[in-house]
Order: C-alpha cells, then structure tokens, then sequence
C-alpha cells in the first residue's frame, strides 16, 4: 500500500472546510483541517504536508497571506505546492486577480466554490510535477 | 466644527474701519464671536486659521477683490457660509458672487436689523448643510456596511452550499439514477443563479456608492471585444447561433476599466443567445468618427415588446416577468447602464418584435473623455 500524500485546508468555514476534504479523501488523499491561520501553521510545522490550500480572506483581509509568508518561511515549506482561495467575485473586475510579485509564491489561485474535477486535477498536476 | 458648539464665529473682511466696528458691535452684541481683516490675503489666512462659520467680505478692496476672495474660500474652506458686501446695490456682482459659492448678498447701505437677520439666517444654512451632510455621510457608511455584510454574509453560504453539491457528485455520483443526478443539477442552477444575482445586486451597489475598484486606462475597444468575444464563442456555438465581428481598422483609443466593459459585452452578448433562438445570429459592428465610437451588437432573436423598450434597464425588469423561461435576475442591463456611465458613455436599444434586437454603445475617444471629465472627479478607486 502506497502513503497517502497529505494535505492541509486551512480556512475559517467549517463547512467548506468539510465539503473540501470530502473531495479530497475521494481522490486518495489524506486530509488535515485548520480553521484560522495560527492553527495551519502550527498543523504545518508537525505534519509536513505536501500541499497546502490556504484561504485568503479569512477574518480579516490578508490574514491568508500572512499564513503564506509564515508557511514559505519554515524549511519544508520552501517548495510544497500551495493554492490560496479566494471568494471575491467571480466573474467580478477582480477576477484577474494576481497576487503581487513581492509575495512569497503561490501555484495557483482558486476561486470557490471549486469544481471538485478541476481540484483533483491540479492537486495532481502540482504533485506529480515535483 | 469647532465652533458650533460655542458661540457662532463670524470673520468681516472689509477695509472700512468704520464698517468693521458697526459689524462688529451689532454682532458681538447678538452674542457672535467677531473677527476682522482689512484685506484679502490677512482675511484668508485667518479663516483657514479660525475656521468662522460665517465671513462677511467687502466687494471692493485695494490689492484682493471680493470676488477672488469669495472664490476661494468657497473652494478651499467649502463649510463656511460666505455673504458679500456689495458696495451700491450692484446686482451683477451679487449674482456673480453667489454664482461662485456666495450664500447672500448685502447691499450697502445696510442697519443693524438686516445685519442681524442675516446673519441668522446664515448661520442656520450652515447647520442645515453640516447636519445634511453629517447623515449624508452616515448613509453612505451604513451603504458600505451593507454591502460589505452581503458580500461576506449573503455569499458564503451559497459558495458552500456548491461546495456540498461537488463534493456529494464527487463522493457518490456514479450511485445516483438519473432524477437524482437531475434533482441536484437543479439545485445546483438555481444556487449559481441566487449566486449571481447577489453578484449583480453588489456591483451595482458599488459602483452607485463609488466603491467598484475601477482602473480607467487607455485602451482599444477592438481587444476588449475580441475578449468578450473569446468569452462568449463556446456559449454561442453550444446554442447553434452564430456570432460575426465586424471591426474597423483604424479605432481610436478609449478611456475605460478593460474588466468592467468586457463584463458589458459580456452581458450584451449573453442576452443575445439567451433570447435568440437557434440558428439565429449575432452581429458586433465597430465605427468610429471624430468624437465617439460606437459599437453595436444585433441579434435576430425575439426582440422585445416596444412598450417594455424604456424599462429594461431598470433593476429586475424582465420583459416576460416571472413567465420567462430562462434563468436571470434582470440586473444584467442596469449594471452595463451604470458602466457605461461610469465612461461618460452611452447604451442604447431598439428592437422588433420577433425579428431582433440591436443595442448601441457609445464611447468619447480618449482625447475627448479628457476634456469632458474636468472639473469632475472620477469616483473609481
Ligand atoms: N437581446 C435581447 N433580446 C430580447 N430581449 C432581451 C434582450 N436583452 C435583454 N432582453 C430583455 O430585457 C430583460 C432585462 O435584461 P437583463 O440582462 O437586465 O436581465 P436578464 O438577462 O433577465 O438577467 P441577468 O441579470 O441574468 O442578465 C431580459 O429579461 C429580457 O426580457
Ligand atoms: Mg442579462
């Protein structure tokens, strides 16, 4: 039996957090749940995940990025995948949103919901490319 | 506002010593605070000082006018209530100077009566004006709140309701029969629509109170189309309708947010397949000449009733109510109205019952935009 590559959702919706790892445990990964960011980060450090998909608006803006910056800052997260999340507009002016180039590297943003096809197909892209 | 509370502040610019002391002994005997300046520049610095509420000014002065004076108090210190002392009963003046953000004039000779009831009546604007703009502001702050309430509030939970509905697809998809898979696409449906229609409702918010993140940039209307276009083809060729360009070479550049006017011709266009039938047609044509160019999009769908013509872009209008068929809010055309000024732009409909429909956009080429955008500042952020 092969082990299962692990990855991490952080995100303050419980619910969303819930309906996203169903997702994720169908494609044969195994889940660990964060909701706020000082909890992802402490989950981080002691699971080392392989891939991690951080929500970008939780309680207060920007509250994501810091968890991005934190998490790029420790050794096993220099290069792990990481997607951000985000929920504004969809078809909105900021659906070009990009995140500026002095932040720490993202893989790809997301905007939720997430077609659960699309997740497993960049989760996989992301990890077999490594 | 400093002085509100206390007494009233009252600042007369004249160079008449004698004018200065009768203003100033009928108003402090009201129970006013006075100060005075013998001219312009002295009388500026000390209202930008003092903040008065109230500044009386002498038309005619050596070195600074009345006039300048009044034009710029009422555009650098915009609360204060301004009246102009005008020498002879020199109505052009008087006209002038409340053309240029006086409240009143007062005609010399004057007695201690007009004086007082002047001011009195000043002053009362004034509170009048700050109350107004104080629930002004309120208003707009509790906008904000909604708004930002219903982006976070409202739209959570239908992101993770579809959240749910991938995941029950993902988890047990291929066990559901056929009305099952059926029952939740619907569900699915409707939530995405409920889900734009907050989307809709919200950027027409924003851009009401100015808060819709707009860059306005130069820009070729040719490329917005042809993403537009890029956007819509796969819907066009799933609906069996086919969608022509027809763009001039020479385009003129446009002032404009490239993301919110590709979501007009997005609109635009979408409406068109929606209420085209099968093997209909869409044509998007481009002209321009010295001020503006226009950009037409025809479709040779059902049209719509003359009668309905002037509603549609109202919020929530559809033209066949709750009969109508296809999925929408009907805030789609209110929103490329709103863009569409936003560009000092212009959106225009005609159309024929059963035989189609042509919508008409207008855009001031750049140079132009400029030119009609002084004086005005541009809401977006
Ligand atoms: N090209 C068209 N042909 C016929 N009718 C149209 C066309 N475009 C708009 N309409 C009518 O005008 C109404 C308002 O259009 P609008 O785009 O604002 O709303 P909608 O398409 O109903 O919903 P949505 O908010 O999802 O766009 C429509 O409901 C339709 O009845
Ligand atoms: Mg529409």
């Amino acid at each position: 039996m092969t082990i299962k590559k692990k990855i991490l959702l952080i995100d303050d919706d419980k619910d969303f957090l819930f309906a996203t790892k169903l997702i994720l445990e169908k494609g044969g990964y195994e889940v660990f749940m964060a909701e706020d960011g000082k909890t992802g980060v402490e989950v981080w450090k002691s699971i080392a995940p392989d891939l991690a998909i951080i929500d970008m608006m939780m309680e207060t803006w920007g509250e994501g990025f810091s968890v991005l910056n934190k998490i790029r800052a420790t050794d096993t997260g220099k290069e792990t995948p990481l997607f951000m999340l985000s929920a504004v507009d969809l078809q909105g002016p900021y659906n070009s949103f990009e995140p500026p180039p002095e932040f720490p590297k993202v893989n790809k943003v997301l905007h939720k919901p997430i077609k659960a096809d699309d997740l497993l197909r960049m989760i996989a892209q992301e990890l077999s490319g490594k | 506002m400093p002085n509100t509370p206390e007494k009233p502040l009252i600042l007369v610019i004249d160079d008449e010593e004698a004018l200065r002391d009768g203003c100033r002994q009928v108003l402090e005997k009201c129970g006013y605070e006075v100060i005075t300046a013998e001219q312009g520049i002295e009388g500026i610095k000390l209202a930008r000082e003092r903040m008065p509420d109230m500044v009386f000014v002498d038309l005619k002065m050596p070195h600074m006018s009345g006039m300048e004076i009044i034009e710029i108090m009422s555009r650098d210190l915009p609360d204060i209530v301004l009246v102009m002392i005008t020498g002879f009963a020199s109505i052009v003046s008087a006209v002038e100077a409340i053309q240029k953000g006086a409240y009143d004039y007062l005609p010399k000779p004057f007695n201690p009566d007009q004086l007082r009831a002047l001011t009195k009546r000043g002053l009362d604007h004034r509170n009048l004006k700050i109350e107004t703009k104080r629930l002004r502001e309120e208003k707009d702050r509790m906008e904000k709140n909604f708004i930002t309430f219903v982006s976070h509030e409202m739209r959570s939970p239908l992101v993770v309701i579809r959240q749910y509905i991938e995941a029950l697809n993902e988890i047990a998809g291929k066990s559901f029969d056929k009305d099952v898979k059926e029952i939740i696409e619907r569900c699915r449906k409707r939530v995405q629509s409920l889900e734009e229609m907050v989307e809709h409702w919200l950027d027409i918010s924003r851009i009401e109170n100015g808060t819709l993140a707009q860059q306005k940039v130069s820009l070729s209307l040719a490329s917005i189309i042809s993403r537009s276009v890029e956007e819509m083809t796969p819907l066009c060729r799933k609906k069996g309708i086919s969608l022509e360009t027809n763009i001039s070479k020479k385009l003129p550049q446009i002032t404009g947010d490239a993301e919110s006017l590709v979501r007009v011709f997005t609109n635009i266009i979408g409406n068109a397949t929606k209420y085209t039938p099968e093997g209909g047609k869409i044509t998007i044509t481009v002209k321009n000449d010295e001020y503006y160019t226009t950009a037409s999009i025809a479709d040779t769908g059902m049209g719509i009733p003359l009668d309905k013509l002037p509603l549609i872009f109202e919020p929530f209008f559809r033209c066949r109510g709750k009969d109508e068929k296809i999925i929408g809010s009907g805030l789609g055309l209110t929103f490329c109205k709103k863009i569409m000024e936003s560009h000092n732009g212009g959106i225009e409909v005609s159309s024929k019952e059963g035989k189609g429909t042509t919508f008409v956009l207008t855009f001031p080429v750049s140079d132009n935009a400029a030119k009609g955008n002084t004086g005005h500042t541009s809401k977006s952020i």
